[in-house]
């Protein structure tokens, strides 16, 4: 199959502005993306730049956009991207770029997979041997075991795009793999260091990262039992973020008070009650809204029928977290 | 075919004018809808899911209580929370049970698993047909450049919001457009967050997703944008002017909700579907209306 394959060159050493190369390329149906960068490389210009290192979608060194998409060239038949014959390669965004298609993991992934310590501090003394744990206590944490830290899901999440400072769905995957774990002794420890401001918290939880993890790990998920366990441990919000334990706590209250959400006392509750400066941050929003009865006012929120039975489901699914 | 109508809290509380204006839209259209008035907030994905799932539940057994089948939301993140609370009822019979004998139970109820929950534009381009909209179309909204802004909620996880067979939900509200005559506006922001659930957690970063998204629209020419989610409203109307002032910039982009611009388009005029409630000036708009109406 004849395809086009136009990829990013950049080469800081020759001082000249990133630009896209033309090759053309000549490869069976079977082959991969990985294949063609690979043929143009051998074949027609050493100087091309890429990583790529197990070719079966275990390593993840091989993440690239590929036709717009965050995809591992290794596990992408060409065939199956190519678009009017023209297969487009690019490094994955939001990420410094050290030459054609080989950027720098450091501060994009590693520096935050480091920051949520995701290895296993025992809580008891480690056995001389195996430490053996039962297959159905692993079962739940398996899928985020099976991370292959290719950062696609950071490459697509919207929070990064905006903010390199976000901790980021592959890290928080790594989290979860580690709160999860039964051998793990730093469990509450684990879930204070994530709900610090930048954690997970700070994510939208809009399901982007399902989208784009090429493994189907589903990190959205993982980073929501996170969330859930934290809020069943108490810990809701790490040392230096109380508004999240605020916001959450108001939300709680709101609901179990009177069946559904108070939206002005979450406002107050979530700035603190004797937060002045956060108060008076809210007040041109609702000056604005006042004379437009947007303002739902505060407090004297009726309740909703069937609100008793709501408090009742709260209170015994309470019970249960403890 | 008769819906249960779930309004959700927003738009009973800082976007008073999305309720008259879906009922109204439901009305016109000759939609059966019976609001279920004794259940809870869905958690809009901030209460943990020990919490929301029960509760939720308890909603889908009201739903079966009133012999219907069908619960309509006019909310991307109710609709999300409750589509993915209805997969693992579904899906998990033994959860399901679990639920039913330690929450429903002591209220006689149970929630069998037969309950769909369908958002409003959901219903209209799967139930009602997007052809039988067309009688009730007064009038086309010709030359309205209409950037649709859609909520995570609707469209992801993909999986269970879109699955195989559901695909065209992703492209529902341009279908939409197009029946009503708009021009649909491609923006960045589309399917992307508006940013409302960090606005607590992270101002700076919710602000910057309101002005990016605004400000996209804006700039591929625009009259409006079009939700079927309020919150989305919430933070692309009335947190515009803090974004605009953080980005050092004046977009001015009206935000529309899918029920007033359905409306608009069956005759109801701009103080009907109550766009006199936004924080963003809908002008630009009702301006454009009238240019179409007297070409």
């Amino acid at each position: 199959m004849e395809t086009t394959f136009k990829v990013y060159r950049f080469d800081p050493e020759n001082g000249s502005k990133p630009d896209f190369a033309t090759y053309q390329v000549d490869l069976p149906d079977s082959a991969t993306v990985m294949d063609g960068l690979r043929q143009i490389r051998d074949e027609q210009d050493p100087s091309l730049a890429f990583r790529a290192s197990c070719e079966r979608g275990s390593c993840g060194d091989c993440a690239l956009r590929i036709n717009k998409k965050g995809r591992l060239g290794c596990s992408l038949k060409i065939a199956k991207t190519v678009k009017n014959g023209v297969v487009t390669v690019e490094p994955i965004r939001n990420i410094p770029v050290l030459k054609d298609l080989v950027y720098d993991l450091e501060g994009f992934l590693w520096k935050k997979i480091k920051s949520v310590q995701p290895w296993i501090t025992p809580r008891e003394p480690e056995p001389e041997g195996e430490y053996v744990v039962a297959e159905e206590q692993l079962a739940e944490v398996r899928k985020a075991m099976s991370c292959v830290m290719c950062g696609l899901c950071d490459e697509g999440c919207a929070v990064i795009k905006i903010d390199k400072d976000f901790v980021g769905p592959a890290a928080l995957t790594k989290a979860y793999r580690a709160v999860f774990d039964p051998r793990d002794g730093q469990h509450d420890e684990r879930l204070t260091l994530v709900s610090e401001p930048g954690g997970v918290w700070d994510c939208t939880h809009c399901f982007e990262a399902n989208g784009h993890c090429p493994l189907g790990l589903e990190p959205t998920d993982r980073l929501f039992e996170v969330r859930d366990e934290a809020i069943r441990q108490g810990i809701r919000s790490g040392t230096r973020n109380p508004k999240v334990q605020r916001h959450y706590d108001s939300f709680l209250n709101s609901v179990k008070r009177s069946g559904w959400l108070d939206e002005g006392r979450l406002a107050i509750e979530s700035e603190g009650l004797t937060n002045v400066a956060g108060l008076a941050k809210l007040l041109p929003t609702v000056i604005r809204a006042i004379p437009k009865g947007k303002a739902p006012l505060p407090y004297f929120h009726h309740k909703r029928p069937g609100a008793e039975a709501i408090r009742r489901i709260i209170d015994k699914a309470q019970r249960s977290e403890v | 075919m008769k819906y249960a109508f779930y309004p959700g809290c927003v738009s009973r509380g800082a976007c008073p004018e999305l309720y008259p204006a879906s009922v109204k839209v439901a009305e016109t259209l000759g939609i059966e809808i019976e609001e279920v008035t004794d259940v809870g907030c869905t958690g809009a994905g901030v209460l943990s899911r020990d919490l929301s799932d029960p509760i939720n539940a308890r909603t889908l057994a009201k739903v079966e209580a009133m012999g219907l089948s069908s619960l309509m939301t006019i909310c991307s993140t109710c609709q999300g929370v409750f589509t993915q609370a209805n997969h693992r009822f579904k899906n998990e019979p033994e959860y399901r049970q679990k639920i039913n004998d330690e929450y429903l139970a002591e209220e006689g109820l149970e929630y069998k698993g037969t309950v769909e929950v369908k958002h409003l534009l959901w219903v209209l381009m799967e139930d009602y047909g997007v052809e039988n909209l067309k009688p009730y179309i007064k009038r086309k909204l010709t030359g309205l450049k209409v950037a649709p802004f859609y909520g995570c909620y609707i469209r992801r996880p993909t999986s269970i919001i879109a699955p195989k067979g559901l695909s065209g939900r992703k492209t529902y509200l341009e279908d939409l457009l197009d029946v009503l005559g708009a021009e649909s506006v491609d923006s960045s922001g589309k399917s992307k967050c508006c940013g409302f659930p960090i606005l607590t957690v992270n101002e700076e970063n919710s602000m910057r997703m309101v002005s990016d998204h605004t400000g996209d629209a804006k700039t591929k020419g625009a009259d409006c944008m079009v939700t079927p989610c309020p919150l989305c409203h919430l933070n692309l109307d009335a947190n515009q002017p803090t974004a605009e002032k953080r980005a050092g910039t004046q977009i001015g982009m009206p935000i529309i909700h899918l029920p007033q611009l359905l409306g608009l388009a069956f005759g109801f005029d701009e103080k009907e579907m109550e766009l006199q409630r936004h924080i963003v000036s809908t002008e630009a708009v009702s301006r454009q209306l009238e240019v179409s109406i007297r070409s």
